[in-house]
Parts: structure tokens; C-alpha cells; sequence
């Protein structure tokens, strides 16, 4: 049987009812090279087990809703939850429904947000800076707006700039895409929301870039909430420059299927990556994340713990990977994937990887799958905690240690509590 | 920290020492591969009907598959038209009875190996059925074996004198259809080792089989089968070469276990094909599928390898977990300098409830050599209480060698326990000024400082072998250090 794909007569007849914007190029080049291509497979290596076919037929359908529409998308209303989110967590917010930006939002935080940050419009540029993988090509066919955040030298924020990315199914595919310039020594703070205004059937795919100047540290934290109907496909790319750091902590929550892509690239000299993420997966979630961090230069050093919890019939994934260059010589890797089972229908597939072409270089990588300790079960019971309240505290322990990590302080509180609600689910759902 | 650069070229430029043609008359099918060559191979063999039914069968399937580019190793085109399918020495029609009436140009060869047949076998006790160029031409201590009620025969024996066995278990590991280069070897297999422990019975000796490529031009395709019935046990030796050669010759073997309830295999194998020249030119490529099946509960499989030759490894020994507190274990070291590429690994598939792995591989990258590591444990469902560590460990020796790790771990049960450790590192320059300081070369400190690292997965080979390996490490890492 042939999964669905993606209808490119659909997309063709779709784009050309958008009206004219600046994106206009961008999108028909998008398009005509994505012809070839179409969405990834189980066949491709890096889709493996993770399967786009759900995303597809969204798609589909929803194209030809644009093209009988003649290009018109449903427009949204803010909701409760956003509000909330908004003052849970102390940031200076952007609000971006479906792919577009809530302009007032923008408006007001320009120049606000900091001394030498500004915030505007993405535009593109005459070249197409798109990464040519299909999701990416994807992202920019059907593109209609974007964010750009620019960091001078020296700039910092009193509080993290917030992007909450707040879409409904009233538009059941939505595009984002952000891009982030950090100037020489700057340093940006930024927490991405990902959140589910409605519940329903949507498809969104976002694409971030950062880009890093010598000494400049960006540290990103992505909250990913979603409804459990939602698709998911995100990539963040990130260039470090010399001694530059970038310190990213993502929680995924919610959500039917959420691929993630963080790919990093070192390409200067001290430069220093840092990659966290915890997955909390249950009923018959799929969550996959795959990181890569190329080191072109060395001495420069990466780290990367993810974590993650699995109940129901949940199946996850998590590929990570570390590209030693040749003359990358003083490069300092460490890697590790921990996994937590807790029903015997989950599934996990992890895979570490290692590609060194330099001597000079320490790397490690380990990656452990298991269930709760028995001695340590055994212990809490010996002290007079009910099964339940042991569980509960053995697990909560092993996903907390990725909080402690956090590198933008102010969602903590919030995190910490939908951590909680999402982790009683779980266990629950474990027995 | 280093020695001096002509000193190091002239390490580097060692001739490989096994690199000899023996020039004895054999009579080799021309180039080509279609379903008459198959018929000829098979008739030749004296094969009945349904060893030829079953190879035509692996050829036309074969026909339908693409060749696997998957793997992190690169290599020009292979034309498969262009290679000679059977090449046996000439005598076929008389085989020797015993080792004074085989060819004493061949035991020469025998002898540069350093395998003497006669003597050092049976001081050692180790049968050794030697495959010169696809057909077995010397079985020694087979008396004693047949004492046991263990088989111990060329593949092609088998065949005419045990094709009820032959039947039973060919294939039933790696089937015809298994994968690109199982299907050719299924196709074109001409001869290869078969090994049959009744039940109860422990293998009164350690089987050693030494393989070796002579003909120009031609393919090595042989095929191991190993059965190992209930309660018996077998440990199995495995040694390869080929002389020196321009061009690449193509090495696809095919290698199935099986042991049933209580049954315990241990497979070991040290191979040095010939690597190619420093420049990459020539060399053997190793495209081998092992796969063992632990039919039974409480069965053993052990796998444990030594890869210091060939141009191109791609190899996998995997084991399939079954039986009921089964165990498989996979102890590699493998050695790649100037331009050799190893892709290798293993696979480790938990069915069997409590079912337990261990993984130990060390690869050691040199030269302008490329290296992975690549592996698969996988836990099912059923596999309750299953548990697997792995271990991956790589040494880098020089600026422009690569050493990778591609680890999949599928978990499907909760109740599994599944670990994968790896890292890589060069030399300590700690450890190896200690060593000049106490007076060792820094040449023996490597060699020293690499066996150190190597010998978790030594201490598992025989003994006799673990000498070999040991002095074959340090002629494979001969001018790989600066």
C-alpha cells in the first residue's frame, strides 16, 4: 500500500491563487523545486520511523479548500489560553496566529524589547536562503509571513523575548518561519511556544534559523503544547560563530505527531552548543527528535542530554548526531539519550551517532533504555509511600533533572506546573 | 611526540606479507554470471536437483535487487559480469585421500601462512579444513570427529553425503532472499564448511577453516553452516588471506548458525585479506553476511572477530535471540589503516523472554581509513525481561582517519534494559609519555596502549588465536603512528 503524499497539482494551484507578496518569488522557486522531491518517506533514512502520511492527506485537503477559497485563510481570534501563557510567563510576548503575525504585538515591542533589538517583518532577500530539504521547501512554498529578530553588538534583554506560535485548525496548515541575527557579544533570550489554540485537526511546520556572531549566546527555550489532533514538523537551524554559544531546552508535550530538527553548526573556534530536551509521550503519541551538531572547527565543545518518558502505546524516537570534520582537532562532545518506559505497547528507537574525522577530539555518547527501579520503588514503599506516590516520584525525578538545566529562568514556574498535570496523565496511563 | 618522518614512511610502505601467488594449474570458469554458470558450478559439484532448484531460485530473485548503497564506505561500481564464479585447483576429479598426496605446492602455501597443517594442527589439536579457492582440498583429524558422531566436512560434501541435513538447515537462517550479496552467494556458493554437533555431544576439538583467495578474477563465495543440536557445544576458527593484487576481488560469504536448547556456538574470526596498497589500490572487498539463531532456550552464540584486512569490510554477525534466557555476544576489534573503509557491526534481535546481549567493539582508525560501527539491538514485544549493554570504543591514530558509531536500539517492551555506551578518543599522550619515560618506543608503547585497549574482546578468542591477533594488530598498525 502507498502512503499518501503530497499532491504537488495541489500545491501548484494553490500557490498561484496566493496574492501577490513579497514572498511571491520565493514561493513559485519553493514550489518548482520541491516538484522532484515531495514530502519525506519511511524510506528515507532520517524519516524512518516517522511516518508523514497523516501530514499529507492534511495537506491535501486543505489545498484544495485554498483553491476553492481563491487563496483566502481563515483568520483567528486570540484566545484564553494565549492570554494566560502570556502571564504565567514574564516576557516581552509576539503573538503568532497560523503563520502570521499579530501586527499590533510587533509594533509594540519594537525597540521596547531592548536597547539593539529589533523585531520586524521577515523579508526575503533576492536569494532564497532556504534549506533545500523538502520540509524546509514546504515551509517557504506556502509562505506568507515571518519574523525577524535582530540583536546589535553588546544587545541584551531585561526580559526573554516570547514567541508564541498560537494555531488553530481553523487553518489546518500553517507555516512559520523566524529568523534570529545576534550581533558580536549580544545575548538573546528567547522562549518559542508552541500551543494549540483549538483542538482539531492541523498540520503546521516551522522552520527558525539563528544566526550567531563571535561571543554572541542565544538561549532558547521551545514549549511545545499541543492539542492531541496536531502534526508537527519543526526545524531549527543554528550557525555559531567564534565563541559563541547557544544553549537550547526543548519540552514536548503534547501533540499526535511532532518531528523535530535541531541542527547546529559550529563555525568558529570556542563556539559551544548545548542541547536539552525531555518528551513526555502517551496514548498513541509520536514524538521524534533529531539533533545534529556539526563541529567545523575546534577546540569546541558540545552537550546534549534528552530525556524522555513513554506511556500508553506511545512510540518515540530520537536521533542524535555528532559530525567531528576533519581538522576539527580539541573538539569536546558528550551525548547521552535516556529513556523511561512505562507500558509494555510504548516503543522507543534511539539512536546515538558518532561521525569523526579528526583525531584530536574526545567524544562520548550513551543512550539507556529502562523502567522504574525496583530497589528504589521498594525503598519509597519501605518508607511509607503508596505505589502510586512512588511512581509518581521516581519518574517526576527523572524527567526534573532537565529543568534544573534551564537556561531561561522565567518559565520555570509554568513549565514545572504543566509538567506536573502532563506527568500525572502518564503515569496514570503506566499501570 | 613523534618519530621520525622517514622512519614513518618506510613503516607505512610495509609490503603485506601474505602477498604471494601460488602458481598452481586450476581450472576456472570464464567471467560472467547467467543461469548456465550456475548450472555449470552446480553440475560440476555433483549437486543434486534441489541444491540447483534452490540456487537458480537466490539467482532470479537476485536479479530483482538493487545493490546496497546504505553503508558509510565508498567503492567504484562492481561488475559482476566481469567476475569468474568457480575457480577449483585443477585435481578435482582425485582429491587427495591424506595430506601426503596434496599438492606440496599448496601446503607451501599453507606453510607461508603459517598453518602448517600436520604438524602445528595436531600439536595445537585443531582440525583444519582448508578452503584454497572454493573447494576444501585437506581435512585432517576427521577420524576423530566421526569418533564423536561430529560432522565436519567441506560444504559440497555435505551436500551429497548429508543432503537431508543440507536441506533442513541451508538457508534457514539467511535466506536466498535475505539480502543483495546473501542472493548472489546462495547463487554462486562454491564450497564452504559444515558443521554438525549431535545432540550432547561437545566438539572434541576447536574447527578452524582457513580461507583463501588465489586465482586472479575470481569471486570468493563460500557458505558456512553450523548446527549445533541440543546440549552440544562447538567452538569454530575462521581465518582469511588473500595475496597481493591490482585489482579488487569481490568476497561475499554467507555464514548461518543455529543452535538449539541448551546448545551453545562460538563463532571466532580473524581476517586479514589483503588490505590493498597504501594508495587504495586493490584489496579484497568483504561483503559478508553471518547470522546466528538461538532456536533453542538457554542457547549460546558468540561471535568474535578480528578485522585488520580487506579493502572494504561490510559485515554484520548478528544473533536472533529466541529461545528463552538465550544469550548472544558480539566481541569485535577492527583495524583500518591508509585507505581501508570497514563498515561493520552487529545485530542483536530479542524474542526470546529474558534473552540477554553484549556488545563489545573496538575499532581502531588509521592512515586515511574510514570506520564504523553500526548496530542494531532490537527488543520485541514478547522479549520480557530482555537486557542488552553494548560498548563501543574508538581509537583514532592520525589526522586524517574518520571513526563513526551508528547505534539503533528499537525497545518495544518496558521491562527490557538496554544500554549503549560508546567514545571516542586518540592515544593519551599521558599514557604514552609515561611509557617513553620508562624506556619503551613509542612504538611499543602504541602497540602496547592498543592491546590494552583491545583486550576485552581478546581475552574471548582461543588461545592460539589470541597470540595471532595479537602480533597481527601490531603489523596492521606498523607506521600508523607519528
Amino acid at each position: 500500500m502507498k502512503a499518501t503524499g503530497l499532491n504537488q497539482d495541489l500545491l501548484r494551484a494553490a500557490v498561484e491563487e496566493f496574492p501577490a507578496d513579497e514572498f511571491s518569488a520565493a514561493r513559485s522557486s519553493a514550489v518548482a523545486k520541491l516538484a522532484g522531491v515531495g514530502f519525506p518517506t519511511v524510506g528515507d533514512e532520517d524519516w524512518k520511523y516517522t511516518n508523514l502520511g497523516l501530514a499529507a492527506e492534511i495537506s491535501n485537503g486543505w489545498l484544495k479548500t485554498i483553491i476553492a477559497n481563491h487563496g483566502a485563510i481563515a483568520e483567528q481570534s486570540n484566545s484564553e489560553q494565549v492570554a494566560m501563557i502570556c502571564q504565567e510567563i514574564d516576557a516581552h510576548w509576539i503573538i503568532i496566529q497560523n503563520g502570521i503575525i499579530a501586527s499590533d504585538s510587533l509594533a509594540e515591542l519594537d525597540g521596547q524589547a531592548g536597547s539593539g533589538i529589533s523585531l520586524s517583518k521577515l523579508e526575503f532577500a533576492d536569494k532564497d536562503d532556504a534549506d533545500d530539504d523538502a520540509m524546509s521547501l514546504f515551509n517557504v512554498a506556502l509562505l506568507r509571513d515571518g519574523l525577524r529578530i535582530t540583536a546589535r553588538a553588546n544587545a541584551t534583554t531585561d526580559k526573554p523575548i516570547g514567541i508564541l506560535l498560537a494555531d488553530s485548525p481553523s487553518s489546518a496548515v500553517t507555516q512559520t518561519r523566524i529568523v534570529i541575527d545576534v550581533g558580536d557579544n549580544a545575548h538573546l533570550r528567547v522562549v518559542e511556544y508552541n500551543l494549540s489554540v483549538d483542538p482539531g485537526r492541523q498540520f503546521t511546520n516551522s522552520v527558525v534559523q539563528a544566526n550567531l556572531a563571535s561571543g554572541a549566546t542565544v538561549d532558547h527555550v521551545r514549549i511545545q503544547n499541543r492539542a492531541d489532533d496536531h502534526v508537527g514538523v519543526n526545524k531549527v537551524t543554528v550557525n555559531l560563530d567564534r565563541d559563541a554559544s547557544y544553549n537550547h531546552n526543548s519540552f514536548d508535550l503534547g501533540g499526535a505527531l511532532t518531528r523535530n530538527d535541531v541542527i547546529t553548526k559550529i563555525a568558529g573556534k570556542g563556539a559551544a552548543v548545548n542541547l536539552n530536551g525531555l518528551y513526555l509521550a502517551t496514548g498513541t503519541q509520536h514524538i521524534d527528535n533529531h539533533t545534529s551538531i556539526l563541529h567545523l572547527v575546534g577546540p569546541s565543545t558540545s552537550e546534549e542530554e534528552y530525556r524522555g518518558i513513554l506511556a500508553g502505546s506511545s512510540q518515540c524516537v530520537f536521533n542524535g548526531k555528532v559530525i567531528v570534520s576533519p581538522g576539527a582537532d580539541g573538539t569536546d562532545s558528550r551525548q547521552s539519550n535516556h529513556n523511561l518506559l512505562l507500558s509494555d505497547r510504548a516503543e522507543i528507537d534511539t539512536k546515538p551517532e558518532l561521525e569523526i574525522y579528526a583525531d584530536d577530539v574526545k567524544c562520548a555518547h550513551g543512550a539507556t533504555v529502562g523502567q522504574l527501579d525496583e530497589t528504589a520503588l521498594f525503598y519509597l514503599r519501605t518508607r511509607g509511600l503508596g505505589m502510586d506516590e512512588a511512581r509518581k516520584m521516581i519518574t517526576r525525578a527523572f524527567a526534573a533533572g532537565t529543568l534544573s538545566t534551564l537556561a531561561v529562568t522565567e518559565c520555570q514556574d509554568h513549565l514545572a506546573k504543566v509538567l506536573d498535570q502532563r506527568l500525572d496523565n502518564l503515569i496514570g496511563d503506566g499501570q | 611526540m613523534s618519530t621520525d618522518p622517514n622512519d614513518l614512511e618506510s613503516l607505512v610502505n610495509r609490503r603485506y606479507e601474505h602477498g604471494f601467488v601460488t602458481d598452481i594449474e586450476s581450472e576456472t570458469l570464464p567471467p560472467g554470471l547467467n543461469e548456465d554458470v550456475i548450472r555449470a558450478i552446480s553440475a560440476r559439484k555433483k549437486e543434486p536437483e534441489f541444491m540447483l532448484d534452490w540456487r537458480l531460485k537466490a539467482y532470479r530473485h537476485w536479479l530483482t535487487l538493487q545493490e546496497p548503497e546504505w553503508a558509510h564506505v565508498h567503492y567504484p561500481q562492481i561488475d559482476y559480469q566481469d567476475i569468474s564464479y568457480f575457480s577449483a585447483p585443477k585435481s578435482d576429479d582425485d582429491r587427495p585421500k591424506s595430506l601426503d598426496e596434496v599438492d606440496p605446492k599448496l601446503l607451501e602455501t599453507y606453510e607461508k601462512l603459517g598453518i602448517p597443517l600436520h604438524e602445528r594442527a595436531r600439536l595445537a589439536g585443531v582440525a583444519v579444513d582448508a578452503v584454497f579457492d572454493s573447494v576444501s582440498v585437506a581435512t585432517t583429524f576427521k577420524d576423530k570427529l566421526h569418533d564423536a558422531g561430529v560432522i565436519f566436512c567441506p560444504f559440497s560434501e555435505a551436500v551429497i553425503k548429508h543432503p537431508d541435513l543440507v536441506k533442513k538447515y541451508l538457508g534457514s537462517v539467511v535466506p536466498h532472499r535475505d539480502n543483495f550479496f546473501a542472493a548472489l552467494n546462495s547463487a554462486v556458493f562454491t564450497d564452504g564448511s559444515f558443521v554438525y554437533i549431535p545432540k550432547g555431544v561437545r566438539c572434541p576439538m576447536e574447527l578452524s577453516t582457513y580461507f583463501r583467495i588465489n586465482a586472479a578474477n575470481t569471486g570468493q563465495f563460500e557458505r558456512t553452516l553450523i548446527v549445533a543440536e541440543e546440549g552440544s557445544h562447538v567452538s569454530y576458527l575462521e581465518g582469511c588471506t588473500a595475496p597481493m593484487r591490482d585489482e579488487n576481488q569481490l568476497h561475499a560469504a554467507v555464514v548461518e548458525l543455529v543452535a538449539m536448547k541448551d546448545a551453545e556456538i562460538k563463532y571466532s574470526t580473524v581476517q586479514n585479506w589483503y588490505p590493498g596498497d597504501e594508495n587504495g589500490k586493490g584489496g579484497i572487498y568483504n561483503f559478508v553476511t553471518k547470522r546466528g539463531d538461538c532456536r533453542g532456550d538457554n542457547s549460546r552464540i558468540s561471535w568474535t572477530q578480528v578485522e585488520t584486512g580487506s579493502a572494504i569490510t561490510w559485515k554484520y554477525p548478528s544473533c536472533i535471540l529466541r529461545g528463552e534466557n538465550s544469550v548472544g555476544e558480539f566481541y569485535s576489534v577492527a583495524v583500518t589503516n591508509n585507505m581501508q573503509q570497514a563498515d561493520t557491526g552487529t545485530k542483536m534481535i530479542h524474542i526470546g523472554k529474558n534473552s540477554s546481549s553484549t556488545i563489545v567493539s573496538k575499532g581502531i582508525s588509521a592512515g586515511r581509513a574510514q570506520q564504523s560501527y553500526r548496530g542494531l539491538v532490537k527488543v520485541m514485544p514478547q522479549a520480557d525481561g530482555a537486557r542488552n549493554h553494548t560498548q563501543c570504543d574508538s581509537l583514532l591514530i592520525g589526522k586524517n582517519c574518520g571513526a563513526h558509531t551508528f547505534p539503533y536500539m528499537e525497545v518495544k517492551n518496558p521491562s527490557a534494559k538496554v544500554e549503549h555506551e560508546a567514545t571516542t578518543s586518540r592515544i593519551s599522550e599521558n599514557q604514552l609519555f609515561y611509557c617513553r619515560q620508562r624506556g619503551i618506543s613509542e612504538e611499543d608503547a602504541v602497540n602496547m596502549i592498543v592491546n590494552g585497549f583491545c583486550k576485552e574482546v581478546f581475552k574471548e578468542l582461543p588461545m592460539e588465536f589470541a597470540v595471532e591477533a595479537q602480533a597481527l594488530l601490531n603489523v596492521s598498525l606498523e607506521g600508523a603512528v607519528g
